[in-house]
C-alpha cells in the first residue's frame, strides 16, 4: 500500500530524510514518533506528495512520486485522510460545510454529500455542532471534526499528524480510541507522535524517526527505549 | 462532473461575498484607472475622426487653362478618371465654378460683378481618391503626372497640410496601440496583486482544497472568475463613470462618446487583463510539490 524505497530528502542540503526503507500494509496501524523535527511531517508530506524525494522513491496506492503528474495528484489524495496538529478547519465554514468539503471537491451530488456527511456527524456525536463555526468548538470537538473530514470520502489511509498535540490528556485519548476504530474498520492508519505511549501495546507497530534517519526499524517497540 | 462545476462557481461566489469590501475596493482602483484610459480614448476617437473627416476631404483641384473648350476639359476629365488611385472626376464649367463662389461667399459676389462680363472663373476638375491614396507622398506623385498634362493650368491639393495630417493619424493610431498595451499590463499588475494577496489570504482554504483532492483547475477557478469578475466590473464601472464625466463637459467640450466597438474593446480589455492578473497572481500564490 505505501512503499518508501530507499527515499532522502534535502531542502538545500540539509538532509530532512535519509535512506528511508518502510512498507505500510493495507489495514495496517503504524506509530512514527520521534523529537520534534525528527522528519515525522516530511515522511507524512511525501505520502500525500505534497514533497517529491531528492532519492529514492515512494509508491503510495499505486502512484509513484517519479511518474505522477500534477494531474493525478487530487487522485491519490483521495484516496488519503489527512489530520493536522492544529485541525486546519476552515474559520468561515460550518462543520457540515468543513466536513463536506473533499466530498464537494470530487463531485459528489448534494443529496449524496447529506447523506455521507449527517450520517458521519451522527456517528462521532457532532450532529448538534453541524450549523457551528470551528472557533466555536472545543478543541476536542475541533479534532473530531478534523478526523470526520479526513473520514467522510472513505479514505483507505488515514493519515494523522501529532493529532493530540493541542489536546488535554482525556481529549487526547478518545482522539486515539477513535483511530484505533477507525483502524479496526479496515482503514491503514499511519499516526505520527512524539509520545508513543498514548497507543495500546499490540494495537500497532512503532516506527522511531531521529534526524531523518529509522532508528532500529523492526526491532523499536516504542516502550523500551523510552 | 456538473456537480463539480457548479461547486467551482459558487465557491467563487462564495468568496466574494466573503470578502464583500476589499472586493468592491479592488473594483473601485481597477475603475479609476481604466477611466483614465477612457478619456484617452475619447479624446483620441474624437480627436482621429476630426483628422480622418480632414482626410476624407482630401482630393485634388486641377485648374484648367481660361482658352480650354469643354469638350477637351471632358476628354482631360476622362483620362484622369482612368488614373491609379482616381476615385472620381468632376468637371466644374466657368458657369458652376460662379455659382458655387456665389453660393460659398455671398458677401463678396459684388466682386465679380464688379470685375465686369467679360471675366470667367477658370473651369476645373475635381479629383476624390480612394482611401489608400490620400496620403501626402500618393497625392503628390498623382498631382505631379497631372500638372504635366496639357491644358492644365495648376494643381491645389493641400501640400503643405497633408504630410502633417498624414503624420498626426500615423501618430495618433501608434499612440492608442501603445497606451493600451502598457494600460493593460499595468491594470494586470494591479489585478495580480490584489489576486495574489487574496490568495495569500485564503493560503488555508488553498492548502486544504489541495489536500483533500480537489483538482487544480477547482481551486484555480475562483480565482480566475474573482480577477476575470473584477477586471469586467472593473472597465464597464469605469465607462459609467466616463459617461457621467462626458454629460457634464459636453455642453463646455462638445465631443462624441466612444462607439459601440470602442465600448466592447475597453471591456474585453478588462477581462483579459483580469485573467491574466489572477494568473499571475495564482502562479505566485498556489503551492506545487516540492521535488
Amino acid at each position: 500500500m505505501i512503499t518508501f524505497g530507499n527515499v532522502s530528502k534535502f531542502y538545500n542540503d540539509w538532509p530532512a530524510l535519509e535512506s528511508i526503507n518502510l512498507q505500510v500494509q493495507p489495514g495496517e496501524f503504524l506509530v512514527v514518533s520521534g523529537p520534534s523535527g525528527a522528519g515525522k511531517t516530511t515522511l507524512f508530506r511525501h505520502i500525500w506528495m505534497g514533497d517529491l524525494p531528492s532519492i529514492g522513491k515512494v509508491e503510495v496506492a499505486g502512484y509513484r512520486s517519479d511518474r505522477i503528474r500534477r494531474s493525478d495528484l487530487p487522485f491519490l489524495r483521495r484516496k488519503l485522510g489527512i489530520v493536522f496538529q492544529d485541525f486546519r478547519l476552515l474559520p468561515e465554514r460550518t462543520v457540515f460545510d468543513n466536513v463536506a468539503l473533499p466530498l464537494q471537491v470530487a463531485g459528489t451530488s448534494p443529496k449524496a454529500i447529506r447523506r455521507r456527511v449527517f450520517s458521519l456527524l451522527a456517528e462521532m456525536e457532532l450532529n448538534h455542532r453541524r450549523g457551528s463555526y470551528p472557533h466555536e468548538l472545543s478543541g476536542g470537538e475541533q479534532q473530531r471534526v478534523a478526523i470526520a473530514r479526513a473520514m467522510v470520502a472513505h479514505p483507505v489511509i488515514l493519515l494523522a499528524d501529532e493529532p493530540t498535540g493541542n489536546l488535554d490528556p482525556e481529549v487526547s485519548r478518545m482522539v486515539i480510541d477513535l483511530l484505533i476504530e477507525i483502524n479496526r474498520s479496515g482503514t491503514s492508519v499511519i499516526l505520527a507522535t512524539h509520545d508513543p505511549r498514548q497507543v495500546p501495546a499490540g494495537t500497532a507497530r512503532f516506527l522511531y524517526l531521529e534526524r531523518g534517519h529509522l532508528v532500529n526499524p523492526g526491532i523499536w517497540d516504542g516502550y523500551r527505549q523510552l | 462532473m456538473i456537480h463539480l462545476i457548479k461547486n467551482a462557481v459558487s465557491e467563487g461566489l462564495l468568496n466574494i461575498r466573503r470578502k464583500l469590501g476589499s472586493f468592491l475596493i479592488t473594483l473601485l482602483m481597477v475603475s479609476l484607472s481604466f477611466m483614465v484610459f477612457d478619456i484617452f480614448l475619447i479624446i483620441s476617437w474624437n480627436l482621429g475622426t476630426a483628422l480622418k473627416d480632414e482626410q476624407e476631404n482630401v482630393g485634388i483641384e486641377v485648374f484648367l487653362k481660361d482658352n480650354i473648350i469643354e469638350i477637351e476639359a471632358v476628354i482631360l476629365a476622362d483620362i484622369m478618371s482612368g488614373m491609379e488611385g482616381v476615385r472620381s472626376v468632376y468637371y466644374v464649367s466657368p458657369e458652376e465654378a460662379e455659382a458655387v463662389f456665389r453660393a460659398d461667399l455671398p458677401e463678396q459676389a459684388d466682386l465679380l460683378t464688379l470685375l465686369g462680363p467679360q471675366f470667367h472663373l477658370p473651369p476645373s476638375i475635381q479629383i476624390s481618391l480612394h482611401p489608400d491614396y490620400r496620403t501626402s507622398e500618393k497625392v503628390g506623385g498623382l498631382a505631379r503626372t497631372i500638372s504635366g498634362m496639357d491644358g492644365v493650368e495648376d494643381i491645389v491639393y493641400g501640400k503643405e497640410y497633408l504630410p502633417g495630417l498624414t503624420r498626426a493619424v500615423d501618430i495618433l493610431e501608434k499612440l492608442v496601440i501603445l497606451a493600451g498595451l502598457l494600460l493593460a499590463l499595468s491594470l494586470s499588475l494591479v489585478v495580480a496583486n490584489t489576486v495574489r494577496l487574496a490568495v495569500a489570504r485564503r493560503a488555508l482554504t488553498v492548502q486544504i482544497m489541495s489536500i483533500v483532492g480537489a483538482p487544480g483547475w477547482f481551486v484555480r477557478v475562483p480565482f480566475l472568475g474573482e480577477g476575470l469578475l473584477t477586471g469586467v466590473a472593473g472597465a464597464a464601472g469605469s465607462l459609467l463613470l466616463t459617461v457621467a464625466v462626458s454629460w457634464m463637459l459636453s455642453s463646455s467640450v462638445p465631443h462624441y462618446f466612444l462607439p459601440g466597438k470602442w465600448i466592447m474593446l475597453v471591456l474585453i480589455l478588462g477581462a483579459s487583463s483580469g485573467a491574466a492578473g489572477s494568473w499571475i497572481g495564482m502562479r505566485s500564490g498556489i503551492p506545487k510539490p516540492r521535488s
